[in-house]
């Protein structure tokens, strides 16, 4: 009977123990997010130039990645619970993105969730990097803001050049959350690099310089950012 | 046993059983029995006394709208089926109109979509639409949060149903979750007759038997809808260019589609279809019988309507509809 309580006991007590482990930030793996346009670090409202020259600015850039998995020769060696981050380049801090995965296990590809998957959309109000206060809810029509990037652009037929790309839905026929699979190189220190290059060049600025809804545009905009993630070491 | 590890044990058992419950006193919900279960998930959003008096309070609190004169009671009044009687079109800040009717509010937990064109997924999504819309509210969720947030009554209101006095959009929502969850109408003479303990009169009963031979098969019983979408013939209105549930889908075939609504206090929730088009249910009638673009002809002579609106009579629930637990909070 004494075993009995003991293992009771030690159970009841250890159990938060090892579920802050498990989804809290430990010293194991640190992630650095960097967004790259013409190979040159992306800075909210600094001018960038195009391969043509042209100037372009960012004054908002967020995206959500979720559900990080780290493989080893095709095998899962770390999986992420239920991960939301919110990569908002206003807040440096949100670059970085912790990882209870230890440090001594190797890996050689990384998996990952661009957007929020269509079970969380339909689930609710939430907190932390979910909240609605983050500002990537939509309000007219239920679902969140995959990825979400506002700017000037001196070849965008508007009024100041202005752009608003909302990229978001989890309804068929216009998902667009994408599972990303990409490979890793050993080295100490991990960046994963989201090159905006592609997504500019794919944009036609002409006709569509502003999205706000779910769509085949959306679709297509989300599948090039999708292929545009490479993981940097160092 | 050492008392210390029975201490522990204790404090353990606790902390487990608080996080599953959550905060404050809980509540269950109550509905005939004779009903299907709810579909919303209370294991996400345990209703407790302190959660629906603080949805209570943010229901009833202007301060939700930009400049402070609009709260969410205003289109949804209380002894009128929590919808806004004699208004075709709600009118949120400013006097600015809208382009739909608002919905009569009960037994919302048995719902998964909301608004006419279903374009909300979760009942605690559902307030950030007439929060941020320019003819509603026209305000934003961090601003309604900055002013919550500058009250002490409302900090003690959250500690109260939360456990501490952190105001977050998640808690905001879930309370005004937590209230609108409360408001089940379930108390007609049609319930009180599913239950045997009234009886219809026999031109209630004609009318009954009118329904479920020409509207049971979208309004379906107990709470008298299917929760679908439907085109019920209503030709389009060229100066609103509402498109329903096709703006949502962005499918053709669901275009002049609205959701179906209960019918349940109808006689309160005056007037009818999503634009509020029709002010007499018996304009509803005229439709029904004189549209050519139903799959299957409705037929009604004029006694028969009047015995079909007899019926609809018994779906009228006063004790909801002035029901002091849902009227303006005292402080």
């Amino acid at each position: 009977m004494k075993t009995f309580d003991d293992l009771v006991f030690v159970a009841l007590t250890w159990c938060p123990v090892l579920l802050t482990a498990q989804s809290g930030v430990s010293s194991g793996f640190v992630l650095h997010v960097q967004p790259f346009f013409q190979q040159q670090q992306v800075r909210l409202n600094e001018p960038m130039r195009t391969a043509a020259g042209d100037t372009l600015v960012l004054h908002m850039l967020r995206f959500y990645l979720c559900d990080f998995t780290f493989l080893n020769k095709g095998e899962v060696v770390f999986e992420e619970r239920e991960g939301r981050h919110l990569v908002d380049l206003e807040s440096e801090n949100t670059q970085s993105l912790a990882f209870s995965h230890p440090a001594h296990r190797p890996f050689d590809a990384m998996a990952f969730t661009l957007g929020i998957d269509s079970a969380t959309n339909v689930s609710g109000a939430m907190g932390g990097d979910l909240d609605p206060t983050k500002g990537m809810y939509w309000t007219w029509q239920s679902g969140y803001v995959n990825f979400k990037a506002e700017g000037f652009y001196e070849k965008c037929p508007t009024r100041q050049g202005a752009f608003q790309f909302h990229l978001g839905g989890y309804m068929p026929p216009f998902p667009a959350v994408r599972r990303i699979q990409i490979a890793a190189t050993p080295g100490k220190n991990q960046q994963l690099q989201l090159d905006l290059t592609p997504f500019v060049d794919q944009v036609n600025w002409a006709k569509k310089h502003s999205i706000m809804s779910p769509g085949a545009e959306t679709v297509r905009l989300s599948n090039v950012l999708a292929t545009s993630f490479r993981l940097h070491a160092d | 046993m050492p008392i210390s590890r029975f201490v522990a044990l204790l404090l353990c058992a606790w902390v487990v059983s608080v996080g599953m419950r959550g905060h404050g006193n809980p509540v269950l919900l109550e509905y005939p029995a004779y009903w299907p279960k709810p579909r919303y998930d209370f294991s996400k959003n345990p209703l407790t006394r302190e959660g629906i008096a603080l949805g209570r309070f943010l229901f009833y609190d202007t301060a939700l709208s930009r400049d402070s004169t609009v709260s969410c009671a205003n289109c949804h009044l209380s002894f009128t089926a929590f919808t806004h009687v004699d208004h075709a079109l709600s009118h949120g800040i400013e006097d600015r109109i809208g382009r739909r009717n608002s919905p009569a509010l009960m037994n919302l937990a048995w719902a998964e979509q909301f608004m006419w064109d279903g374009a909300v997924n979760h009942l605690d999504m559902q307030a950030l639409a007439p929060i941020a819309h320019a003819t509603e509210m026209d305000h934003a969720l961090e601003g309604v949060l900055q002013r919550l947030k500058q009250s002490p009554a409302y900090a003690a209101r959250f500690e109260a149903a939360f456990g501490d006095g952190g105001i977050t959009g998640e808690r905001f929502l879930k309370a005004l979750s937590q209230f609108e969850l409360t408001l089940v109408s379930g108390n007609a003479k049609y319930d009180r007759v599913r239950m045997g303990t009234e009886q219809f009169t026999e031109q209630e009963q004609n009318g009954y038997r009118l329904f479920q031979a020409n509207c049971a098969y979208c309004h379906v019983e107990p709470l008298f809808t299917h929760f679908g979408y439907e085109q019920n013939g209503l030709p389009l209105d060229t100066a609103l260019m509402d498109f329903g549930r096709m703006s949502v889908t962005q499918n053709p075939a669901d275009a002049l589609k609205f959701k179906v609504p209960t019918l349940r206090n109808i006689e309160f929730s005056y007037p009818y279809m999503h634009d509020g088009r029709f002010p007499k249910l018996r304009d509803v009638m005229n439709h029904y019988t004189q549209t050519t673009a139903l799959d299957r002809q409705v037929v009604l002579t004029p006694n028969e309507k009047v015995d079909l609106i007899a019926f609809l009579h018994t779906l009228t629930d006063r004790a909801f509809l002035f029901n002091p637990e849902f009227s303006f909070p005292r402080k």
